[in-house]
């Protein structure tokens, strides 16, 4: 018998009945204080998003878990590249283009809903941008003091070496010229930027005769895409870091994060669940 | 004074100056002179406070002597922890005003410099994130590559997941092994076991800078796994072989201290 037995009530069926309703009612409040906690204190879910099919510029290793979108090129009269943007009907939860010019794939504006990027005032299907391609700051050195301008399709004839001959230190060469460059956010910080890259090959040119979306979605030998890594965010190169040459991808796009490899020329459909729009505040 | 001569004779007559001999309980003249001013004098003043309530608690008629002696919570516990805490605010604060930090501009998530890399403390979790290789392809699930969703999970997510194993795994040892052995000789195995962890957070945390290492990434990634239990192994072997010896001498030591009855 323990020394201090006196001090405590003597268990009975009443006393644990009491515990009984005493601990079930204290477990009921706390569970829905904390469920209301936990609503007031998370965003609500947003539009747009789900299940998307999309085509990607494919992932050929690393831990990345698919490839990266493709985004559409289209040249305007006076040779400047733009990246199209599907169109949006009032109401619709992302804009969207069916059989987009007759090649069957329907492109939505969905496809660039991931790693934050459905975060960015330019996906938004109603933003008011343009969809020129821009160069950025940080890239390849032959555009390297043309930041901020609109990229030409005659600019990779002009600048540096013409476009077929370009060609890196390492690897071999890839029968046409990379750029770095931004779409639908201009005038907006780096955090609500859109990092493209975009390709004019002698390969690209190949694949289109083959391919009708390859076909429909390039334009006199350049693809672009969209250069969020879908591993973990980050911004890849094709052929812009000599280490790249010891993962196998010397002659594609490397994420030097965690050494995914994506294959530019190598486009593939892929689908992914992508993520809501948050609502815009204002 | 008369009846103490009669019954017990003293050398100075029992009539002395009160002077005695210096003993190891009697203050130098060094810390009687630092007792007499400022936060000494106070510190000093406030023990012998609590020295003197405490013989007289222990005087009263009803004093019961007790097994639990220490200090009190309030106020002796709580005073030495607020002065402590105060300590070290107080440091936090002169050292956040003396040294302001440098905060730069905010990242760009739109490039990615050439090297990125987290604190060096996180390689460990850095390179789990990179053993895509070990991610088991499953025929059954279809598809040729890996790319085609022959995997159980995506890369990604095992990645993630062996952060979780790794770290269920830290969480498990302490209650497979309580630790109560004082030197690796005792208990060779748990010692490898440590061993092992230790060897495999350095090769795990190479594996994670793999793209910078001049070592092939095949190989690298065989190094990371062979060489923890290769040194696990090893160490096991040494310390068995050390074992019986070095507890016998142990032994030795210990009753020739304590003869058994």
């Amino acid at each position: 018998m323990p020394l201090d037995e006196d001090k405590y009530p003597v268990e009975s069926d009443r006393r644990r009945f009491v515990k009984g309703v005493v601990g079930g009612a204290a477990l009921a409040g706390v569970t829905t204080a904390s469920a209301a906690a936990v609503n007031t204190a998370t965003a609500p879910t947003g539009a747009g998003g789900g299940t998307t099919t999309f085509y990607a510029v494919e992932n050929t290793d690393g831990p990345a878990p698919r490839g990266m979108p493709q985004i559409p090129v289209e040249i305007d009269s006076e040779g400047y590249l733009k990246g199209a943007w599907p169109e949006y009907e009032d109401g619709a939860d992302a804009a969207v283009t069916e059989d987009y010019k007759g090649s069957g794939v329907d492109y939505s504006s969905a496809w660039f809903q991931y790693c934050g990027v459905q975060t960015y005032s330019g996906v938004y299907p109603e933003a008011d941008q343009d969809n020129y391609f821009r160069y950025s700051d940080s890239g390849y050195d032959w555009h390297s003091d043309k930041g901020g301008d609109k990229i030409h399709i005659d600019d990779f004839q002009e600048l540096g070496d013409p476009w077929r001959e370009w060609n890196t230190s390492f690897g071999t060469r890839a029968n046409g010229k990379p750029a770095s460059g931004t779409w639908r956010s201009q005038d907006l910080e780096p955090a609500e930027t859109m990092p493209i890259q975009l390709i004019r090959s002698q390969n690209v040119l190949d694949l289109a005769k083959e391919d009708e979306w390859i076909d429909a979605s390039t334009a006199e030998g350049c693809v672009a895409w969209l250069n969020k890594c879908t591993h973990f965010c980050c911004v890849p190169g094709f052929k812009s870091i000599a280490g790249s040459a010891n993962f196998g991808a010397a002659d594609k796009i490397y994420c030097q994060c965690h050494q995914s490899v994506y294959d530019p020329f190598s486009i593939v459909q892929k689908s992914f669940v992508a993520l809501p729009r948050p609502e815009k505040e204002g | 004074m008369a009846d103490n001569n009669d019954e017990e004779p003293m050398a100075d007559g029992g009539s002395g100056t009160g002077i005695v001999a210096p003993d190891d309980e009697t203050p130098t003249w060094r810390e009687r002179k630092e007792r007499t001013e400022g936060l000494s004098r106070l510190t000093y003043e406030y023990f012998e406070r609590a020295r003197r309530e405490d013989q007289d608690l222990r005087q009263e008629s009803d004093y019961v002597e007790r097994d639990v002696l220490a200090f009190p919570a309030w106020p002796h516990e709580m005073i030495r922890n607020l002065s402590l805490t105060s300590f070290f605010v107080g440091m936090i604060l002169f050292l956040s005003a003396t040294l302001p930090p440098h905060i730069g501009p905010p990242a760009n998530p739109s490039s990615t410099p050439a090297i990125i890399l987290p604190d060096w403390y996180l390689y460990w979790s850095f390179g789990l994130l990179k053993l895509g290789p070990l991610n088991p392809e499953l025929s059954i699930l279809g598809g040729e590559t890996a790319a085609e969703g022959a995997k159980l999970m995506a890369d990604r997510t095992y990645g993630v997941v062996a952060n979780l194993v790794v770290v269920g795994f830290v969480a498990i040892v302490p209650f497979l092994n309580k630790g109560s052995a004082r030197r690796p000789v005792e208990q060779p195995f748990w010692a490898a076991v440590g061993v092992f962890g230790v060897v495999f957070a350095f090769t795990i945390s190479m594996l994670s800078i793999k793209n910078l290492l001049p070592i092939g990434s095949n190989l690298l990634l065989d190094v990371t796994f062979l060489l923890p239990f290769v040194a696990g192994t090893i160490s096991y072997a040494l310390l068995r072989s050390m074992q019986e010896g070095y507890m016998y001498d142990l032994n030795r030591r210990y009753y020739r201290l304590r003869p058994p009855k």
